[in-house]
């Protein structure tokens, strides 16, 4: 059924459009993107503040609806679900790591891990989630308390729960927008092993061309529209690329997104690692 | 711009951006508040209508002579009073400045309306006297038809005749108690009423009145006497004064209208108004804890608006005021808008009392400064009172607080909390303990049982983490409420445990490196160690809500004790009522031998009783072996007013079980009584010795001790043969009768035997054993679903409470309930959770409710025990008692509905936005 331009895609948007407001105070977020995020595949989100990455994200991972056009997760049409399918095909199929960790503080660390199960009522591959932890190196940690954790330690916590139920796609929104340089790498060092160990599917947004440099290719996205794409990017290649889009949108007002956090161009001073010399 | 100025500003913005937050805390105060004034207002209202009624009614009496003696027995405001002699009217009549004078008999009698049922006698007393031609002395005036001319004529007030189905030219049956066949041929009214409030009025000839009312002719209660022209009511009395008799006194109409006013307030509207006003101070308690938890919750989500003021330079003084001012915004609106509801509440009232037939008295509402004054007073402590210590922990936030992520509650399980709680526990117990069964003290149990509130209180927040952790975990274990739509194995659903992460402040979404907090995560460790997930319990949403309860103990506890003091009261009034009710059958069952009684209504005075001549009937009948009637007396012995039983000593031992008798009750005789043991004791009384009591007629005899019996639950401490009685007695009548079948007679038939005899007596009531157990027992239902619903404002009060912190629950964890969204949680697996939590935290309350209300009425029967001679049953009533916790935790549910809906109607991508 899948007649989509992009074959194997574990997700893609077509034709997307995402309008906030009307009238005046009309703001078109998205403007006719069509991408797919090939299956097996890490894949990073770039473009300046405002240029629409995150609704691209977020309407591709089915948090958000689309004005028009349409998002699929593996072969399902998102805009064909009711709000409780949609839910069920986020827990399922679905993972994310959010850029401040979002992990419930009364959970314990196995159990903010297994909730996306729980909460299916299932129990998961045990060992699978074993494995998991392991990777993630979180084995000691399991029966404490986020609040007790580092927020390198949590932002693990949530990758780990963001593929404790072997999801088609994993969305990781600035995963490591809260990190400092050395804990934002391990993150990023975990969902590139992920991808490439595991044969899992990555999607992340970033401002950040250090963490971009982890991924297998780079979508640029400018004023709401996919402007470029860079297989096996290098930092210095997309903080290049980069310059370029932000210096041809200067005389383009600024979009606010809205509703859509931590999207400022300007480099976070306190959580992004030197932007140089990450190998990819 | 003045730093007061500011503070105001600020104050006020605030609330204005937070309106909703204080909405539970306005609509709190304002029931309580209007609560309060409804109260005071209708007191008021109600004390003015029966003044001016009274004094319009005996506007034309000048004075009223009396008897002077008069003797109150415990338990009774209103004294008896002896008779006067009727021929004084005439000699009054003489005296300089008299114009008229009257004398009034009057006694009870009880109409039987047109269905056959006797009307009123459900309280307010059945009247019946002569009917005084002077219309002037006359407090009732002819409305309709005429006045009574002949024999058998009678005038009633109109209100009672409408009770009655009766109109004029109807022929019934007046229980004087002996039935007397009358014909109604006027109406009247009373100060422009239709009655004095419910009391019913028959007038009839001078001559009927003296024949059924009073023992023999020429008595009467009072003489009515109205002054000449120019003679003023006190120089009346100073006139009459001299030519009367010893023991007959003379007061002015004036002073007798207000004794009369002071006896009604005395015998219901203090009654009633006291009643009430417990209540509204029940509301307005239970208010303070919701209020309080409403302010302390503000505070801690401020913490970081707070801190920054600190930071900028704020006064710790000014931080404090802010929070205050804020407070006494919602204070004084919320008071001033009880005060109109109050108001509203005491007009809707009289207009509706007389739509269920409880004439309230005509008159404008009577609102003084005090009804106004002291509840807004009331309401404005109370709301600025439960603000002050979140306001001045506000003014304690440290300036840093601004840098870190989220408040972190500090409270709970603090040790010094424990300690504390447990030794008031302690001395509550030891004090409650000595008072009940050391030497009875009911000062000392009160004493105990306010402390026991206090240590519950204080214990709360260490109980609740205790008790939710016990309550979570069986929830745990069913399935299929949370809406889950994937398969559930062994795995106990995900919403519980979901659940529990929605109770705390503090621990908010961590997003800082956080080893600050790390020993905030004191109930970390539950989750077994071992094996990660080989074994490793999951968790559902209803964990998740233990959880959310969890979190903050202190809040948790603050928003059950609402809830647990208004289900501690009504647990307390219904575990006391069912005491009494087991008292009540115990009695019944020990002390009365026999097989049927009729009686007269036990709930209230009203009424006029039985006639003596019943008994004596019955006793004739073939299936009845025998059956005796206890009347009752007055007489004062050691200066102290005391009931009487005047009986047939002998057949009362066959209808009654008196215990062991000493002595002989056979031969009792005019000069002889019975004593229970225990008053013979009391007085220092042996067999044979002998003893003074003093009548209302002025008289004193000497009576010697024949017998003593030991219970006295039905028999009272005294008995007296009616010939005894018989010179000193008023208006006959026996309050029961006790009928004892002869063997073989089968209870069916016996019973109808009796009622076809009772039918010729005005039809009162005949009841087996059981059925007299129960009718004692029906005043004691009527006070509980009067309670029960007075409760209702304080459990409603207490609910908006729980609604309120769990709306301010969901807010503070907007983010939280976002990713739960975004990682799968449906919108019913959410809402399920909100409304577990709110089960769990009404689940506490009410099981604490519970355990200190039976604490307490426990205590309250002990006292009741220990401090009257009476022998007292403690019951516990299951059922009822699984209904109270049945209807809490169903109302928790319902207290978690709107928070629910609103957590599940969350965006969730702003939700995860959110800062």
């Amino acid at each position: 059924m899948n007649t989509a331009p992009v074959a194997h895609a574990a997700a893609r948007v077509v034709d997307a459009v995402k309008v906030y407001g009307s009238g005046d105070t009309e703001v078109r977020a998205l403007d006719g993107v069509t991408v797919g995020f090939p299956a097996g595949r890490f894949t990073a989100i770039m473009g300046p503040s405002g240029s629409g990455k995150s609704t691209l994200m977020h309407c591709a991972a089915g948090l958000d609806t689309l004005t028009s056009g349409s998002a699929a997760i593996g072969g399902t049409e998102l805009s064909t679900l009711d709000d409780r399918r949609l839910t069920v095909l986020r827990r399922d199929r679905v993972g994310f790591v959010f850029q401040s960790f979002n992990l419930l503080p009364t959970l314990t660390v196995a159990e903010n891990i297994t909730l996306p199960l729980d909460l299916a009522g299932v129990r998961g591959d045990t060992e699978w989630i074993d494995a998991l932890v392991d990777v993630v190196g979180l084995r000691d940690r399991l029966h404490h308390r986020p609040a007790e954790l580092s927020g390198g330690q949590q932002q693990r916590v949530a990758v780990a729960r963001a593929f404790a139920g072997r999801p088609d796609v994993v969305f990781a929104d600035e995963p490591t927008g809260n990190l400092d340089s050395r804990s934002g790498a391990e993150v990023l060092g975990l969902l590139g092993r992920a991808v490439r160990q595991m044969d899992r599917t990555v999607v992340m947004v970033t401002h950040d061309p250090g963490a971009a440099a982890h991924a297998d290719e780079v979508v640029f996205l400018a004023d709401g529209r996919l402007v470029d794409r860079m297989q096996g990017p290098t930092a210095e290649r997309v903080l290049d690329r980069m310059k370029a889009l932000d210096g041809a949108r200067s005389d383009v007002p600024d979009h606010p997104t809205q509703g859509v956090p931590n999207t400022q161009g300007v480099p976070n001073t306190q959580a992004v690692p030197n932007t140089q010399g990450v190998p990819s | 711009m003045t730093s007061a100025s500011a503070t105001a500003r600020i104050s006020l913005s605030s609330l204005r951006a937070h309106r909703r937050r204080f909405a539970g805390t306005f609509a709190a105060v304002l029931l309580g508040v209007a609560f309060l004034t409804g109260t005071l207002v209708m007191g008021d209202t109600l004390r003015a209508s029966f003044d001016s009624l009274f004094a319009g009614a005996t506007s034309g009496t000048d004075a009223v002579v009396r008897s002077a003696d008069t003797i109150t027995t415990p338990g009774e405001s209103q004294g008896a009073r002896g008779p006067v002699d009727a021929g004084l009217a005439a000699r009054v009549a003489q005296v300089p400045g008299v114009a008229a004078a009257a004398a009034n008999v009057q006694g009870l009698g009880q109409l039987v309306g047109a269905d056959g049922e006797p009307i009123g006698g459900q309280g307010p007393p059945t009247l019946a006297g002569n009917w005084i031609k002077d219309t002037r002395l006359n407090p009732y005036r002819l409305a309709e038809g005429r006045t009574p001319e002949r024999s058998g004529e009678v005038v009633v007030n109109r209100g009672a005749a409408e009770t009655g189905g009766l109109k004029i030219g109807d022929s019934t049956v007046l229980r004087t108690p002996d039935p007397v066949r009358v014909t109604i041929v006027g109406l009247a009214t009373f100060g422009g009423a239709d009655g004095m409030s419910q009391t019913t009025f028959t007038g009839m000839t001078r001559a009927d009145a003296e024949k059924y009312l009073t023992p023999e002719p020429g008595r009467a209660a009072s003489v009515l006497v109205r002054a000449g022209p120019g003679t003023g009511q006190q120089e009346l009395v100073d006139a009459l004064t001299p030519v009367l008799p010893k023991g007959v006194e003379a007061i002015t109409g004036e002073a007798s209208a207000a004794e009369s006013t002071d006896m009604i307030s005395g015998q219901f509207l203090d009654l009633f108004t006291t009643f009430l006003l417990v209540f509204s101070g029940i509301a307005l308690l239970v208010a303070t804890f919701s209020i309080h938890n409403t302010f302390a919750i503000v505070v801690a989500q401020r913490t970081r608006e707070n801190a920054l003021l600190r930071a900028l330079g704020a006064a710790r003084g000014q931080v404090v005021g802010v929070a205050l001012a804020e407070a006494a915004v919602v204070a004084v609106a919320a008071s001033a808008a009880g005060l109109l509801g109050g108001v509203g509440v005491a007009a809707g009232l009289q207009a509706l009392f007389p739509a269920i037939g409880f004439p309230f008295p005509e008159g404008e509402l009577v609102i003084s400064g005090l009804s106004l004054g002291l509840p807004l007073l009331v309401g404005i402590v109370v709301c600025l009172g439960s603000a002050l210590l979140p306001a001045v922990r506000a003014g304690r936030t440290a300036p840093l607080a601004a840098l870190r992520e989220t408040a972190v509650d500090q409270s709970g399980t603090a040790r010094s909390r424990t300690v504390t709680g447990l030794a008031l526990a302690a001395i509550a117990l030891a004090t409650t303990l000595y008072g009940v069964l050391g030497t009875p003290s009911i000062w000392l149990a009160g004493t105990g049982a306010v402390l026991a509130l206090a240590a519950f209180v204080v214990l709360g927040p260490v109980a609740s983490t205790a008790v939710l952790r016990v309550l979570a975990r069986p929830l745990g274990r069913l399935r299929g409420v949370t809406g889950g739509p994937g398969r559930v194995r062994k795995v106990p659903p995900a919403p519980r445990r979901l659940a529990r992460t929605l109770a705390a402040p503090g621990e908010g979404p961590s997003t800082s490196s956080t080893r600050a907090c790390a020993r905030h995560a004191e109930s970390t460790h539950q989750t077994p160690q071992g094996p990660p997930f080989g074994r490793t319990a999951r968790l559902s949403g209803r964990d998740l809500a233990g959880r959310n309860a969890l979190r903050s103990p202190r809040r948790t506890a603050a928003t059950a004790s609402a809830l647990m003091i208004g289900v501690a009261v009504v647990a307390l009034f219904t575990v006391f009522g069912a005491s009494l009710k087991a008292t009540m059958d115990q009695t019944v069952d020990r002390s009365f031998a026999g097989d049927v009684a009729v009686s007269a209504p036990s709930f209230g005075a009203g009424g006029s009783g039985l006639s003596p001549a019943l008994a004596d009937r019955v006793a004739g009948l073939p299936e009845v072996d025998s059956a005796v009637g206890l009347g009752r007396g007055v007489a004062e012995v050691d200066g102290a007013g005391r009931q009487l039983t005047v009986t047939d000593p002998v057949a009362l031992a066959k209808g009654l079980d008196l215990g062991e008798v000493r002595g002989s009750l056979d031969a009792l005789g005019a000069d002889g009584l019975a004593l229970s043991a225990a008053e013979a004791e009391a007085r220092g009384l042996a067999l044979g010795e002998r003893t003074e009591l003093a009548f209302t007629d002025g008289t004193q005899e000497t009576f010697t001790v024949r017998a003593v019996y030991a219970r006295p639950e039905l028999a009272g401490d005294y008995v007296l043969t009616r010939e005894a009685w018989a010179p000193h007695r008023g208006q006959d009548s026996d309050t029961v009768v006790a009928v004892t079948f002869k063997d073989g007679v089968d209870a069916a038939s016996g019973k109808a035997a009796v009622e076809r005899t009772a039918a010729a007596y005005g039809n009162p009531e005949v009841q087996t054993r059981e059925e007299y157990a129960q009718s004692s027992a029906g005043g004691i239902d009527m006070m509980l679903t009067l309670v029960y619903a007075l409760l209702a404002l304080a459990v409603l009060i207490a609910l908006l409470g729980i609604a309120n912190t769990l709306t301010l629950a969901v807010h503070e964890r907007t983010r939280e309930l976002g990713l739960l969204r975004a990682v799968g949680q449906t919108r019913a697996q959410l809402r399920a959770m909100v409304r577990w939590e709110s089960v769990l935290v009404a689940a506490f309350g009410t099981a604490g409710g519970l355990a200190l209300g039976g604490f307490l009425g426990w205590v309250l029967v002990q006292a009741a025990q220990g401090t009257g001679d009476t022998d007292f049953a403690f019951d516990v009533p299951p059922v009822q008692l699984a209904v109270v916790a049945l209807v809490g935790l169903a109302a928790g549910g319902l207290a978690g509905w709107r928070p629910a809906r609103r957590a599940a109607r969350l965006d969730v991508l702003r939700a995860i936005a959110t800062e």
